[in-house]
């Protein structure tokens, strides 16, 4: 099947199959920011932004995102770099795998004003991590949305 | 200028968080292949027959590989599978979905065995055997014993003996294990989600029979491993030799269901324990057995031994003897898992010093002050020598610091509340470093340098803390060295990162080298000045002239001077020893058994500590595992070997709100190893610290709705908590 779907401002055009998975066309775009660490949509290292909400792009068919508008870690605007900015002097990164899910995530929290740490910490435990034991991500993510 | 003991954010990051690190299935290569595994839903059984006959008409399969196909190929060998998950069967196909279709189409007839999946019944004499050459399942047996134990039993006023019993833990990286391997007719080259590249590479080398020269193993960005990723892999060595007979790219990542059946779990270690000691408190004597639950395969050789032989930890026990026995289950193989073996040390010796106290009616604080080692360096019992430190004073400012004695006061004010809170801490020796590591370091025409490390970093943020301690050798910026890692072709040989030993045995690499490369160019300084050059920020000078390394570089190629540009450095490490006092606070529900943790500290003495804050990183991820340890994650198998927490829906790794709040703090007068950076190594201090911390805070919690409760068991789910309080 034919779909379009803007990702990062982009407009991409592809022919998928039906059962072929969002995350799999994004990677093969080139978008390799998208992440796969499992196969239950427990770990959300693949978390994109889809019309403004983050969905685990493991869990939607690409067909779904016929239409799209997709953000990925890959994007750049003052709010993704404040985080970055963040996220380095926070330490909120070691392996970096689950970075991604988690600059997706926490953008949207950001962007959608978030009140608390602990909607901060709601928000966030949709993506695992292991390395850092959270409370650096969490810092980071306070500090740029003013908490 | 110093960098050492700075707080420096890490140069990795701008890739990372950039999404721009490239992590094995990010390696792309025209004309590549997918490889893809057919795994035993059985535990045990005979591998009858394979049949490709379906799977090689499939529109897009390229090759299959069975039992049929001899070395370097090893399914299922001497004609059965051991466990559930283990490879029958290989695939490679020209898409990732062609591939899975195809893998349902290799028809593999299996003759299922009965199972042994628990040491005790594996120890049976009429046990099913895992490996029918052994004659029985125990694949290791050794006793460690120092003094005379049976004596000092003898005399001890109380005997106390015991079981405890520490889960299999998935270590779950958040990246699953997989390999890309290509060979264009003259170099192989293979790119694995590994600690290993220099194992990799002469593995493959020895496998294929290629000289090493034309085999080049690249360790791209890894996405954790905690030594899950420290072993050779079959999966690397098939993948490698599917690209050499296919000529083409091949590549392979596992799924999160097949990695947690087909990457090496990690602790499953019991003590049964019985220990000697004085009215006053004393431990005289520690005896007992570790027992390894080795799964089907003995990878993980020393964790029961480990866990032995540093099982008198901090405290001064003259007497002792301790077995280590390593039993084979038709389990996933057992293998490291951050801290393995001295986390297993800890909690034991931990748990037997609460067990002591509970008998003689003594504080927790005060038997560890009574049995504390007092002088530096220690030999123990099993003979292994720590080296520097200061125990009870570390011990005593580390409670102070962490306030332990005013959480304890709180705690007593919120049960007036009904609040429960349990407040625990916990001691730990640890034993890091081991093996040679290597470094090369070249300077470049411009001044800069680029260091080669054969350490293999995968989140420690190595690349940032080497170009700290390479930077105030040479005393300039940081900002001019460049640290690569991870790549055969830059480096001939090392171990990588594992055992908290990376800053210590590679960052001394690094300095040596720094050193040598300094001599070499004071050399060639020499001849161009005419005197006796010193060196100072990158410049050296004498008699009132000067040359800067970039001009001493010129000078070398254009033939004006001598000098070596590049230096190796090949660094042989001794074992050093952290010591440290953590400390849990958890909150319990005595309703439901659940428990949540909300504080974290540690006080660590880790010898020099190179950079705060990415040590404080190490901290605190460290510690939210031994938590997970304490409180929610178990691999768990069925009656049949089949593995039921079999992915991360099922299997409990915390999430961001189950973290507590942390406050990491290090010794202020922190006892250096003899190491050239000083440092002692910190990557797994707070994963040995913090699963006994946290059990005492539960336990410490449960005695406030149940006196004289005992937790002789990880994890303490909150159906183990509420059965214990009925």
């Amino acid at each position: 099947m034919k779909i379009a779907l803007r990702v990062n401002g982009v407009l991409h055009e592809v022919d998928v199959e039906p059962r072929k998975l969002l995350v799999h066309v994004l990677r093969e775009l080139g978008y390799k920011s998208v992440r796969v660490g499992c196969d239950t949509a427990t770990c959300g290292a693949c978390t994109v932004l889809m019309d403004g909400r983050p969905v685990k792009s493991c869990n939607v068919l690409a067909v779904q995102a016929d239409g799209a508008e997709i953000y990925t870690a890959d994007y750049s605007d003052e709010v993704m770099e404040k985080l970055r900015d963040a996220f380095k002097r926070h330490h909120a990164a070691q392996c970096g795998f689950c970075t991604s899910g988690m600059l997706t995530t926490a953008y949207y929290l950001v962007r959608r004003g978030v009140k608390s740490e602990e909607e901060v910490v709601e928000g966030l435990s949709g993506v695992l991590c292991r390395c850092t034991g959270y409370q650096n991500i969490v810092n980071a993510v306070k500090e740029v949305a003013g908490l | 200028m110093k960098y050492v003991g700075r707080p420096i954010p890490r140069v990795e990051d701008e890739l990372i968080l950039r999404g721009k690190a490239t992590y094995v299935d990010d390696v792309e290569i025209p004309g590549m292949l997918y490889a893809g595994f057919v795994r035993s839903p059985y535990a045990h059984a005979r591998v009858l027959k394979v049949d490709f006959s379906d799977v090689l008409k499939t529109p897009g399969v390229v090759a299959a590989f069975g039992p049929g196909d001899g070395e370097p190929f090893s399914f299922a060998p001497g004609g059965k599978v051991r466990y559930q998950g283990e490879a029958v069967a290989m695939v490679v196909a020209r898409d990732r979905y062609v591939l899975y279709d195809a893998l349902e189409k290799v028809a593999v007839d299996y003759e299922p065995l009965p199972a042994v999946l628990d040491i005790n019944d594996a120890l049976r004499p009429d046990a099913p055997l895992v490996d029918e050459s052994l004659g029985n399942n125990v694949v290791h047996d050794k006793v460690y014993e120092g003094g005379d134990p049976d004596r000092a039993l003898k005399e001890a006023d109380v005997v106390v003996e015991g079981r405890f019993v520490i889960q299999r833990i998935i270590p779950s990286a958040m990246e699953p294990r997989g390999v890309v391997a290509a060979y264009d007719g003259d170099v192989l080259t293979i790119w694995s989600s590994t600690q290993v590249p220099f194992d990799v590479r002469k593995e493959v080398a020895r496998a294929l029979g290629l000289p090493l020269s034309r085999v080049r193993a690249i360790q791209p960005f890894v996405g954790g491993a905690f030594g899950s990723k420290l072993l050779v892999y079959p999966e690397e060595v098939w993948v490698a030799t599917a690209a050499y007979r296919l000529k083409a790219p091949v590549k392979w990542v596992a799924t999160r269901s097949e990695d947690f059946k087909a990457t090496t779990h990690g602790r499953a270690l019991t003590l049964e324990y019985k220990v000697g000691a004085s009215r006053d408190g004393r431990i005289l004597a520690v005896t007992g057995t570790v027992y390894a639950d080795a799964g089907a395969y003995y990878w993980g050789e020393g964790l029961a031994d480990t866990a032995a032989q540093m099982l008198p930890g901090p405290y001064d026990i003259r007497h002792g003897r301790v077995r280590a026995v390593a039993v084979l289950t038709n389990k996933t193989p057992l293998s490291a898992y951050r801290g393995a073996g001295r986390p297993e040390a800890t909690l034991f010796i931990e748990r037997i010093m609460d067990h002591v106290a509970d008998v003689l009616g003594m504080d927790r604080v005060e038997i560890r002050r009574r049995n504390l080692i007092r002088q530096l360096p220690y030999r123990n019992v099993f003979g292994i020598t720590y080296d520097t430190g200061d125990y009870p004073t570390a011990f005593e400012r580390g409670l102070e610091r962490l306030g332990y004695r005013d959480l304890k006061r709180w705690a007593d004010e919120e049960a007036k509340r009904g609040r429960i809170i349990g407040v625990g801490f916990s001691v730990y020796v640890e034993i890091t470093t081991f093996g040679y590591e290597t470094a090369v370091l070249r300077a470049e025409r411009d001044g800069s340098f680029t260091l080669y490390t054969a350490l293999t970093p995968h989140g420690q943020g190595l690349a940032t803390a080497l170009a700290q301690v390479v930077a105030d050798e040479l005393e300039i910026p940081m900002e001019s060295i460049k640290v690569y890692w991870g790549d055969t072709a830059y480096v001939g040989d090392g171990i990588g990162t594992m055992g908290s030993r990376s800053i210590t045995a590679g960052g001394s690499a690094a300095v040596l080298a720094a050193r040598r490369l300094k001599q070499e160019l004071a050399k060639a300084a020499e001849a161009l000045l005419g005197c006796r050059p010193e060196y100072r920020e990158g410049v050296f000078q004498c008699g009132g002239r000067s040359v800067s390394i970039a001009e001493m570089v010129k000078a070398v190629y254009r033939g004006k001077a001598e000098a070596q540009l590049t230096v190796e450095a090949i660094y042989h490490a001794e074992p050093t020893f952290p010591f440290g006092v953590h400390l849990a606070v958890v909150e319990l529900d005595p309703e439901t058994g659940f428990v949540k943790p909300l504080l974290y500290e540690s006080y660590d003495d880790v010898g020099v500590v190179v950079n705060p804050l990415l040590a404080a990183g190490q901290v605190m991820g460290g510690a939210l595992q031994g938590i997970a340890q304490a409180l929610y994650e178990e691999a768990i198998y069925d009656e049949t070997g089949n593995l039921v927490t079999s992915n991360l829906a099922f299997y409990y790794v915390p999430t961001a709100a189950e973290a507590p709040r942390y406050e990491v703090y290090f010794a202020e007068e922190p006892h250096p190893s003899k190491h050239p950076t000083g440092t002692k190594g910190v990557g797994e201090a707070a994963t040995i610290a913090s699963t006994p911390a946290v059990i005492m805070a539960v336990e410490d919690a449960m005695r406030r709705v149940k006196p004289g409760v005992r937790i002789d068991k990880t994890p303490i789910t909150p159906e183990d908590v509420w059965r214990l309080l009925r």
